[in-house]
């Protein structure tokens, strides 16, 4: 699911320094799957602001509501009763929930506490790994299963570059080629053609927001003509 | 009276040593299940490189705000009251028994090993402090919703369990009545504790280090030696 | 809520994906203690006014729980309220605590894979 990281301490404290009354929200989702922004990240991020901002010899203060999904507004709307009243949000939620909750309250500042890092698997307790960018043009069908845009550091489309030394990236030598994978494992699997034919770059100039309209629901939103 | 001493007698002998025999062999038992039922969790090779201290310490509060929030989210910052009090009670329930004098002088007397002891003043109070805890968990199964809302008769059963045995030897230390027979009733609820141990839910005395030490997991004490379920 | 009114419930099903992690329901609910330490971890019981029905160790019981004791045994009628406290009454956000270490997410999980074999899953387009 989507992988989040709390932001350095010290740039959640300047972002909320001209506000004393402060809502931080937690999403129950993948935020909270990832460690990064449940119930109990929320805790903690208010009480060590508190205590910051307590020895700074300022007052502010600090509420914590989790809420189910900050990407659904039937979940978003449990903040009306508090959102309103607050000097400014803080939201612990991916970078989608928090412009949900920005829309749903136009005259309140919404400050993000977390960076949205990726959509990536879990390895284990607090450790993900980046397997998706949501470029929108899925290739792993004939890559092997391996994604060349995320795992590859230059999002090559067409075998490796020069810079591969032993299996390993050149960018960073503890991370594998993504090219050596995907030829390993098409070798494995007697599919070495797949990545024989030469592929298009990707479509990367139209970089307008997408939208998702999943399989099944396109009637309820075409246009009407 | 005759009768009443063969009792005691095998109560107090025999029967002493199938109760450890039983709690002993029982939890070997369930020791045992519990690694045949788990395997070691396959290694997990970090995909970046480890990261350095300075930059962890860069996402990080200051020293000074760290030093006071030291208890970030655990549960004796969320449930400060119950953590304390669940922690001493266990404490207590675990050492009472093994640093009573009478205990360790019996032990002394019939296996010639010399234990460590508390003072009786000490263990008498530990003692009514352990039936104030029972009293406490009693009433707080029957008039906090939430733990209401779990509770079974079965519940009710197991603490009644671990309460008899410290109530019966508190009477019998003090001799308020039918000496006798309480201390009988007191060495029963003893071994009676002692054998239920692996084979209730008072099992959870070994899984609690089994599963917060070996199983991963966010509130996992140990991040080594982890195992998984098969 | 969808549930299997006409075809009825595959009880041989949920006994065979009970079994294959019995070691683990056995374990996990001798071990519960029933002491409701879990219960301030879930921010569902938190922001729904503290209701015990959104304490994880009551979901787990009432769920995997009343399977495992009923051996898969459930009428359509149970299968649908295991159903509504799997998918309802909890997102799966994998964070309740357990002073004993019961992996609580895994058994609701659990609940919710044979709930979901059976025909009882939640329904997004339906309101």
């Amino acid at each position: 699911m989507i992988k989040i990281k709390r932001k350095p301490f010290q740039e959640i404290v300047e972002a909320i320094q001209g506000y004393s009354n402060i809502l931080n929200v937690g999403c129950g989702g993948c935020a909270s799957v990832c460690l990064g922004g449940g119930q109990k990240e929320v805790k903690i991020l208010n009480e060590e602001l508190e205590e910051y901002f307590r020895q700074q010899g300022q007052d502010k203060r600090f509420v914590a509501y989790t809420v189910e999904r900050a990407c659904n507004m039937d979940y978003v709307q449990e903040l009306d009763k508090i959102a309103p009243q607050k000097a400014a949000v803080l939201v612990m939620a991916c970078a989608a929930g928090t412009q949900l909750i920005a829309e749903r309250y136009p005259d309140t500042p919404v400050f993000p506490a977390v960076n949205t890092v990726a959509i990536g698997i879990d390895r284990d307790i607090g450790l993900y790994e980046e397997r998706c960018r949501a470029c929108g043009e899925c290739v792993i069908g004939y890559t092997g299963g391996i994604c060349p845009v995320t795992r590859c550091a230059k999002g090559l489309f067409n075998g490796p570059c020069g810079g591969a030394n032993q299996g390993m990236c050149e960018v960073d030598s503890s991370i594998p080629c993504a090219w050596q994978e995907i030829f390993e494992r098409l070798k494995r699997q007697n599919r070495l053609q797949d990545i024989m034919k030469i592929r298009p770059a990707m479509q990367w100039r139209n970089q307008t927001q997408r939208t998702v309209i999943q399989i099944g629901y396109e009637e309820r939103y075409m246009q009407q003509e | 009276m005759a009768v009443g001493e063969e009792m005691y007698g095998f109560v107090s002998g025999p029967l002493v040593l199938i109760a450890f025999v039983l709690f002993v062999l029982g939890l070997v038992i369930q020791i045992v299940r519990f690694f045949r039922m788990t395997r070691k969790k396959d290694p997990v090779a970090i995909p970046v490189s480890s990261p350095r201290q300075k930059d962890v310490d860069a996402l990080r509060p200051p020293e000074e705000v760290r030093k006071k929030v030291r208890l970030r989210g655990t549960v004796l910052r969320m449930e400060p009251f119950m953590a304390v009090v669940t922690t001493i009670f266990h404490l207590m329930l675990i050492l009472t028994p093994i640093l009573l004098l009478a205990h360790n002088l019996l032990l002394e007397m019939s296996w010639g090993l010399r234990f460590p002891s508390l003072g009786e003043g000490t263990t008498d109070i530990l003692t009514v402090a352990i039936m104030g805890f029972c009293v406490f968990f009693f009433l707080r199964r029957i008039f906090s919703a939430k733990v209401r809302a779990i509770s079974t008769p079965y519940d009710f059963l197991l603490l009644f369990l671990v309460f008899l045995p410290f109530a019966t030897g508190f009477v019998a230390y003090h001799q308020l009545f039918a000496y006798k027979i309480v201390l009988l009733a007191h060495v029963l609820a003893g071994e009676l504790m002692l054998i239920c141990i692996p084979f209730t839910k008072l099992v959870h005395m070994v899984f609690f280090f089994l599963y917060r030490f070996f199983l991963p997991g966010e509130y996992s004490f140990a991040p080594v030696g982890r195992r998984v379920w098969k | 809520m969808s549930a299997t009114q006409d075809t009825g419930i595959d009880t041989a099903e949920i006994k065979r994906v009970l079994s294959q992690h019995k070691a683990q329901i056995k374990f996990c609910l001798a071990v519960c203690a029933h002491c409701s330490m879990c219960a301030h971890s879930c921010f569902l019981y938190e922001t729904r006014g503290q209701d015990p029905i959104y304490m994880p160790s009551h979901k787990m019981i009432n769920s995997i729980g009343y399977l495992w004791k009923k051996r898969g045994k459930v009428t359509p009628r149970e299968l649908r309220g295991i159903g509504d406290i799997v998918w309802k009454r909890c997102v799966l956000c994998m964070r309740c605590y357990c002073p004993l270490g019961v992996d609580i997410p895994f058994m609701i999980g659990l609940a919710r894979r044979i709930c979901r074999e059976q025909g009882v899953y939640r329904e997004y387009d339906r309101p």
